[in-house]
């Protein structure tokens, strides 16, 4: 029998659409998970209230960043959730080599960040339609245009991209090792307690504020898509020397 | 052409040699057994073909490639066992398809017919396929991938008799109408020693021998008689098996490097001389115990 | 050899024609489910005894003399070994000669009758 070849990108497709099918379960609880978040945020995130002789003034804030919260904390499981042994398993069961493996993971966590910004983001403007629909007293909102919701689909869609590559990059420390485990948890924690009790500005909030304060969107982007490279390809070649099926 | 071919091949996990300097070679489009007891390393050899696992030293090629992380090789061969997975998300008959996009030479017809034959349920889910129905429907991916480098892994784990019978006769005639490499790896030599047409035998991560299953069929005789005559016939021989019989009466398994001659002269003084059925022949080679299992119980 | 065996027997049994074509190995093997190299084997040993013969492309045919030959060498080695057993077996059972031989002719007129 003639032997045939292929080439990795060729691969890299078949197992990308192979991971969309596979992965479907991913994309219910993203609905489900995104639902959940609308439901807690139908009772408003903030309230301030005031009161004077004869009157009260109640001031309730709905926003949909509990939505945003839920799908980041969703996108960070899905992405440890493909790096385990039983995901790894079914791409070997077909054609794939690890890279192949790793590439088409990581397209499918990027279609799984666009789906997830967008469903979003609207969310949050069906919470402000329902808002209108539901709830009696004055309602104030500002009005977006379509700029700003392409705008805040595509930053969101950055940000829930990072947060796929820090998981999938906590994924494969913990294919090495299940100390990783305890160990990433107690670094975590561990170095805030301590910077806290030092009394001095802690590591991981400059962290945050490095990406999150950034005002200057070019400048986020850059930073975003280098960190997203440096996790993604210390993963792949974490992956590449890890065998599978043992 | 040769599609395998391993040089000094060893495997180790921590201290534990599983491998231990494996040289072999298997020619393409030949049915090869690997034989060889629980936990001597088949498996193990088996996923270093296919690029599972990395290999500690020594040299493997698969169609003149290191298979770890070879595509190309990965793209041309399939390794079937009861561990393969599946997506639990994807129903049975879209998994044919899937794999239908993988495979190059994937016959759609086969997989569809062999999936109609053993009565699977297109919208039932293969994790929750019973044991046997497990293997038979990897038995039907490796069989419809049609790779020119087949590798089955146990395949008849959990098979009723009825189900085994049926592959093993489905692989031939897939084989005849597609000539490919296969291996198949069994404990059970006595049930495909006739599909076979090499047998490579390991012992405790070691080649045993590998030679063809014609010649494994002459290779060693059965010698029954009176013990001295049996004793005196193999006297200088390493004997590979014996068992006692009543009291004077021996069966004694050696190498078969008698003349015709002194065949007939053991004949004349009563010794019954029979062939040696190949997989009781390997389970001889393969005995790890020493003695037999009378020894056991003889020591009280 | 079982394969070459059973062709013997077809040939002696008249199913298989002087000059005929006999299975290929391929045919064997999936009659009997074996692997078409000891199918070849088995059609090799009846080719070495000239009990087949070769036509390059065309595949296996019975040889003219086949038959003959099957009954020889059946003659020399199978029913040889038969009597050898059966000699051995007697000699065990301390029956003499003429004995043996008076049983011999029995058996035959036996086949005879019928």
């Amino acid at each position: 029998m003639s032997l045939t070849s292929i080439n990795l990108w060729e691969t890299v497709k078949k197992q990308y659409f192979f991971k969309l099918k596979a992965n479907i379960d991913a994309f219910s609880s993203l609905i489900g998970i995104q639902l959940l978040a609308l439901l807690f945020s139908f009772g408003g995130v903030g309230s301030v209230g005031m009161g004077g002789g004869n009157f009260s003034i109640n001031i309730k804030y709905y926003s949909a960043d509990l939505v945003i919260g839920f799908t980041l904390l969703w996108a960070f499981v899905t992405a440890i959730t493909i790096t385990t042994k039983p995901y790894r398993n079914h791409d070997f069961t077909f054609v794939t080599n690890r890279l192949s493996s790793s590439l088409s993971n990581i397209l499918f966590l990027l279609t799984a960040s666009i789906v997830g910004s967008i469903t979003a983001i609207l969310a949050g403007n069906l919470l402000k339609i329902l808002a209108h629909i539901l709830l009696d007293g004055q309602i104030y909102s500002i009005n977006t245009g379509i700029q700003e919701l392409v705008m805040g689909v595509c930053v969101t869609i950055f940000y829930v991209f990072f947060v796929t590559s820090i998981g999938y990059f906590i994924g494969t420390l913990v294919q090495i090792s299940k100390l990783f485990i305890i160990l990433i948890p107690v670094l975590f924690f561990g170095t805030l307690f301590l910077d806290a009790s030092m009394q001095k500005e802690p590591f991981l909030v400059n962290v945050f504020t490095f990406y999150t304060m950034e005002s200057a969107l070019s400048l986020f982007i850059i930073k975003v898509i280098v960190t997203v490279a440096v996790f993604f390809t210390a993963a792949i070649s974490i992956l590449n020397r890890m065998e599978v099926r043992r | 052409m040769r599609v395998i071919e391993c040089t000094d091949l060893t495997k180790t996990y921590l201290r534990k040699i599983v491998l231990d300097k494996l040289s072999f070679s298997i020619e393409e489009n030949k049915i090869t057994g690997l034989i060889g007891r629980n936990g001597v390393g088949k498996t193990t050899l088996l996923k270093i073909i296919a690029g599972f696992i990395k290999e500690t030293s020594g040299q493997v090629k698969v169609f003149s490639e290191r298979p770890y992380n070879n595509l190309n090789v990965s793209l041309n061969s399939i390794f079937v066992d009861d561990q393969m997975s599946f997506p639990p998300a994807i129903p049975l008959s879209e998994i044919l398809t899937v794999a239908g996009n993988f495979y190059p030479n994937w016959d759609r017809e086969l997989a569809k017919r062999l999936f109609d034959y053993f009565s699977f349920d297109p919208k039932s889910y293969h994790n929750r396929l019973s044991k046997g129905k497990t293997s038979t429907f990897n038995m039907i991916i490796g069989l419809a991938s049609r790779c020119p480098l087949t590798i089955f892994d146990e395949p008849t784990t959990g098979m009723d008799a009825a189900v085994r019978k049926d592959f093993y006769r489905a692989l031939l005639k897939d084989y005849i109408a597609y000539p490919r490499t296969i291996i198949l790896s069994s404990h059970h030599l006595d049930e495909i020693e006739d599909l076979l047409e090499d047998v490579l035998l390991i012992k405790d991560g070691k080649k045993q021998f590998q030679m063809s299953i014609s010649e494994l069929k002459e290779w060693a005789i059965g010698l029954k008689g009176t013990t001295e005559e049996v004793l005196n016939l193999t006297d200088g021989k390493e004997i590979l098996f014996k068992e006692y019989f009543g009291v004077n009466t021996i069966y004694a398994v050696v190498k078969n490097d008698f003349s015709e001659f002194l065949l007939n002269k053991a004949r004349l003084v009563g010794v019954e001389i029979s062939s040696v059925q190949p997989s009781d022949l390997c389970v001889y080679l393969t005995s790890e115990t020493k003695g037999g299992i009378d020894d056991v119980f003889n020591k009280h | 050899m079982q394969i070459a065996d059973w062709i013997e027997s077809e040939i002696l049994n008249g199913h298989f024609e002087n000059d005929g074509k006999v299975y290929s190995q391929y045919q064997l093997a999936e009659m009997y489910t074996i692997n078409p190299a000891t199918a070849a084997k088995g059609l090799n040993l009846l080719v070495d005894e000239n009990i087949l013969y070769k036509k390059r492309g065309l595949g296996m045919f019975v040889s003219g003399d086949a038959k003959e030959i099957i009954i020889n060498k059946r003659k020399n080695q199978t029913l040889k070994r038969l009597v050898r057993e059966l000699v051995l077996e007697a000699n065990r059972l301390q029956i003499s000669e003429i004995e043996l031989i008076e049983m011999i002719k029995m058996a035959n007129n036996q086949e005879a009758e019928q």
